[in-house]
């Protein structure tokens, strides 16, 4: 149980690690993303695995569901990034700083 | 649980190619092994219908798109994980994971606690359970699906300037 | 944007809060908060100008990486506790999800957010962003505030006021003076939020209120900019009057509606024996007391006697909503009732 606790929360730290540290592109945050709720999905499944709970296994797909939308909504915003920008750079996003 | 240990470190590995910054395309690749380790990993804990549909969305869909939109968004110089700032991010990386470990795991020993259920199907109930007693959040579900075609018609329509890509 | 397409996307913005007040599982909640995210990046972007798209990619990032983190915390917990209930979280687990909530909310170590958001959007949409989407996570918050440290909470209240006044000291724009006025205001509400939650929500509802007034005199008067401000005397005289003291009063001075949350969670405060934090949280109403001073100087005071050689603003015949004269009513008056209002709570 601490074995895959390890490999689920560490996943998820690296992740959002990622995420939080300096980006080059847009998308490869997204792809962070990704990577984090692909861990939380293979935490849920197994969590409902280990503690028998057979009511609990459809809550990963109701999450990968969400986590679809999230994708689609990131990789439309970054059509309209590189479409407003010019490219998908992060550094790019600094209009409204001040 | 040899298996089990071998698919861990895999998809530890594939987590790292992912966070260590390197172009979308390797990281999109990263993410793709991350995903089919990952169906392995629920296969070994007899899961296979969670796993056969995190193989058909993450890889049959998800990251179809995002391969699309890496091909977009490309540039004229990757860098892979063998150029200096991505390869310390992977340093970086490790030392997150150790740094984990440390926390964590305790003793060694938990490694015992997986118990041999290769390959059972176990859990295929649940989906029945969800057309059984969660209509409402599977309502809820598609809504939000339909919500987000919306939303994406909307985010990438109606620009009156602007091109799809410049580099 | 069509018209069926905000209705659907105004009736999510619903959906998703109301999962999330009424759910009593993560799991749930975290969908509530999902559907909020994805329901107001197209009002955001409603016009497709750059600064837009920027803010909404900026606000998705941020409330992406929060929910996920929400949801990791509550799946730790369900891992070592064994259920999914949202008032009983075990304690360090309950400080990763006040994090997290922190994030959803721009509360200030994680606030960088919500001004460069602020400003990007429109006004309607911004008054959306401060009010109707900080209420899913403070509902969350004040359900595991009692598991949660009073430490931490004070810690990131006195945080939240202190920088939401210093911050807005150097701005002229408006959207953001109003983001860091939230801020500081989400400073006030946490800071009391783990020895009396009735106290917080009487808070909110105050802030409701004056921040409601506050952005729909704005809208109406559509001034972006402090120095657009002083010209508005002549387009709603009344409305400019007024609308200063109702900056007076989200700045909290006594005779005021804004007075009355301050005052009793000052007072509060005091009892449980926290007067060094009290003072200070009162010390840094100063610095927000500052720039809501400038403003309605800026916006009522500033009549030149003589005539002046600027084009005034064309006068049309200025009428003010119906639901802008009663939030203005409630902004000004509502300090003789706070029994009233305290037996509410």
């Amino acid at each position: 149980m601490t074995h895959i606790l390890f490999t689920i929360s560490t996943a998820f730290m690296l992740g959002l690690t990622g995420l939080t540290f300096h980006r080059t592109h847009l998308l490869s945050a997204l792809l962070c993303l990704e990577g984090m709720m692909l861990s939380l999905f293979i935490a849920l499944a197994m969590w409902s695995t280990q503690n028998d709970m057979m009511i609990f296994s459809s809550s990963p797909l109701l999450l990968l569901a969400l986590s679809a939308c999230e994708a689609g909504l990131g990789l439309s915003l970054l059509v309209a990034t590189s479409r407003t920008h010019g490219s998908d750079h992060l550094q790019n996003l600094n209009l409204l700083q001040c | 649980m040899v298996m089990m240990v071998v698919f861990s470190v895999m998809f530890l590995i594939s987590l790292i190619a992912v966070a260590s910054n390197p172009s979308p395309y390797f990281a999109a690749l990263g993410l793709m092994i991350g995903a089919g380790v990952g169906c392995g990993m629920l296969t070994q804990f007899g899961m296979t219908f969670l796993s056969m549909i995190l193989f058909l969305i993450y890889l049959g869909g998800m990251l179809v798109v995002f391969a699309y939109s890496a091909a977009l968004a490309a540039e004229p110089y990757p860098s892979a994980w063998g150029s200096l700032e991505v390869f310390s991010y992977v340093v970086g990386s490790l030392m997150l994971v150790v740094v984990m470990w440390m926390l964590l795991v305790n003793d060694f020993g938990a490694f015992d606690e997986i118990e041999g259920c290769v390959m059972s199907v176990r859990r295929y109930v649940g989906v029945s359970e969800m057309y059984n007693a969660g209509g409402y959040m599977l309502l809820v579900a598609g809504w939000v699906l339909l919500v987000a075609l919306l939303v994406v018609l909307e985010l990438t329509r109606g620009f009156g300037r602007g091109c799809l890509r410049a580099v | 944007m069509s018209p069926y397409i905000l209705f659907v996307m105004l009736s999510s913005l619903g959906l998703g809060t109301t999962l999330t007040f009424t759910s009593s599982h993560w799991l749930l909640a975290w969908m509530g908060l999902e559907i909020n995210t994805l329901a107001i990046i197209p009002l955001m972007t409603n016009k497709h100008h750059p600064r837009a798209v920027e803010a909404a990619t900026k606000y998705f990032l941020t409330q992406a990486a929060a929910a996920a983190i929400l949801l990791f915390a509550s799946i730790y917990n369900a891992w070592y506790s064994g259920q999914w209930f949202i008032q009983d979280m075990s304690s360090p687990v309950s400080t990763l999800m006040t994090l997290a909530i922190a994030i959803k909310l721009g509360i200030a170590p994680m606030h960088f957010w919500l001004p460069e958001v602020m400003q990007g959007i429109s006004i309607s949409t911004g008054l959306i962003l401060v009010t109707w989407q900080k209420l899913a996570p403070l509902a969350l918050l004040m359900q595991i505030s009692h598991n949660i440290k009073p430490e931490l909470l004070i810690i990131l209240g006195l945080m939240s006021t202190i920088i939401g006044g210093w911050g807005g000291l150097n701005q002229t724009q408006i959207r953001k003076i109003m983001a860091y006025s939230s801020i500081a205001h989400l400073g006030w509400i946490i800071s009391i939020l783990h020895f009396m939650p009735a106290l917080a929500m009487i808070n909110l509802f105050i802030y409701l209120i004056m921040t409601i007034t506050m952005f729909m005199t704005f809208n109406l008067l559509n001034s972006p900019t402090i120095n657009t401000l002083a010209m508005n005397w002549s387009k709603s005289p009344i409305l400019a009057a007024t609308s200063a003291l109702a900056l007076l009063s989200l700045g909290g001075l006594p005779p005021l509606t804004g007075f009355m949350p301050k005052w009793l969670i000052i007072q509060e405060l005091t009892n449980q024996e926290l007067a060094p934090t009290a003072t200070l949280l009162a010390l840094s109403a100063l610095l927000s007391l500052f720039f809501y001073l400038r403003l309605s100087y800026s916006l009522s005071l500033t009549i030149m006697p003589n005539t002046h050689p600027q084009t005034l603003n064309w006068n049309m015949k200025t009428t003010t909503p119906l639901p802008l004269s009663l939030m203005m009513m409630m902004t000004l008056t509502m300090l003789p009732i706070t029994p009233t209002i305290i037996s509410l709570f």
